[in-house]
């Protein structure tokens, strides 16, 4: 009885290994596109990096602010564009707008409430080249629990200094935040929310 | 005690002390709006001016008040068509002491930008209206006709005192200030 029972037992760990082969290969053609393979080689440069926002009202100046704390990655394939990708997770309470006061008003509950929704978060699901130095990069962004397609515009400089290995880019496009359920102000402050991502990205390829 | 010779002290210190938050308010409100183009100092400066003009709505009330329960000081003798203007300017005063600062709270609570406020950082003031756009823009329109016909009121108050103490040179002036004023 035993015996049989080791039988079985070293059969189904034949099988489950069979299985996990048979897997391994079958996903391999999409290796590709699984952010922690291809990552690897590309690093975002912190210290060129900039996530920011501006949105415009009535009888109030034109609002700009920037989040503190993110983290973000990227991979470039000059050859295969489409096979590009980039993340970003943005910390939505370390946003900063020049002002205590303010900053803790935006952070709280009728706009960003971001005890409730700490992170801000970006997915890339297309990337598009539109010419040499402009990109068109779609995507999910979720805010507020709410997750959304939006499109944003990138324009690529590759650093001369830097030999190629680093990249910069500047990514801007507009949400309507009330997609996301923050109707906040609407009509008095836009729903127009303009976002702008200044980073840059480096390999030692 | 020369009853009746002076306004009674804790109307001389509300006075002076509406009169210096009155002119903060009013410069505090028309340099945020018209001259602060950075949207972090506007949002707190507006700030300060809400919590300003609260606190003025507070003297104005209790202003109000000692007004009723104290006596005030027989007006100096003047031709009567100028105590008759003097009258009517200081009811146009009070009142905008009262619309100024209650045509500001409508719009702080009526806004559909609704930003809490905290006067001078500590107490939050209630909000008793929901949000409302026309609402709003009424007391808007409120508080910007009555700051421009304040700010006139007040020219002209701060040019009869002057007429009063050094024209007329009669104790007008010297009722509101302390006994023994040099004016007096």
């Amino acid at each position: 009885m035993a015996q049989s029972s080791q039988i079985l037992s070293a059969r189904n760990t034949r099988t489950y290994r069979w299985l996990v082969a048979v897997c391994a290969l079958a996903l391999l053609p999409f290796a590709g596109t699984g952010e922690a393979n291809v990552a690897q080689g590309w690093r975002i440069d912190e210290a060129h990096t900039w996530i920011g926002f501006k949105i415009d009202a009535v009888g109030f100046p034109k609002t700009r602010g920037h989040f503190n704390h993110y983290s973000g990655k990227v991979f470039i394939d000059f050859d295969r564009p489409a096979k590009s990708f980039t993340s970003f997770t943005v910390d939505s309470t370390s946003i900063d707008l020049g002002s205590q006061a303010f900053t803790d008003f935006v952070k709280s509950s009728p706009l960003l409430s971001a005890e409730k929704y700490p992170t801000l978060s970006f997915i890339s699901t297309q990337v598009e080249k539109l010419d040499s130095r402009t990109a068109r990069v779609t995507g999910n962004l979720t805010m507020l629990g709410v997750t959304k397609p939006i499109v944003l515009t990138v324009n690529v400089d590759t650093d001369p200094s830097a030999k190629g290995r680093a990249v910069a880019f500047v990514a801007t496009g507009t949400i309507a935040r009330s997609e996301f359920g923050m109707t906040f102000g609407v009509p008095l402050i836009d729903d127009a929310l303009e976002i702008t991502v200044k980073t840059r990205a480096l390999t030692d390829e | 005690m020369n009853k009746g010779d002076v306004w009674p002290l804790s109307l001389r210190l509300v006075h002076w002390a509406s009169a210096a938050l009155v002119f903060a308010a009013l410069g505090l409100g028309t340099y945020m709006v018209q001259l602060v183009h950075d949207p972090a100092e506007r949002f707190e400066l507006t700030q300060t001016h809400k919590s300003i003009g609260i606190t003025v709505l507070a003297l104005t009330v209790v202003r109000l008040c000692l007004r009723i329960l104290t006596n005030a000081p027989k007006p100096e003798p003047a031709a009567p068509l100028v105590l008759l203007a003097a009258k009517v300017a200081h009811v146009f005063i009070y009142t905008l002491l009262l619309v100024m600062p209650l045509s500001g709270w409508l719009m702080a609570t009526t806004t559909p930008v609704r930003v809490p406020t905290f006067v001078f950082g500590l107490v939050e003031l209630p909000y008793p209206l929901s949000p409302d756009l026309t609402t709003y823009r009424i007391a808007h329109t409120i508080h910007a006709v009555s700051a421009i016909f304040l700010a006139s009121l007040v020219v002209l108050h701060v040019a009869a005192a002057i007429t009063h103490a050094f024209l007329w040179q009669d104790r007008t002036l010297a009722r509101m200030w302390w006994r023994r004023s040099p004016a007096a």
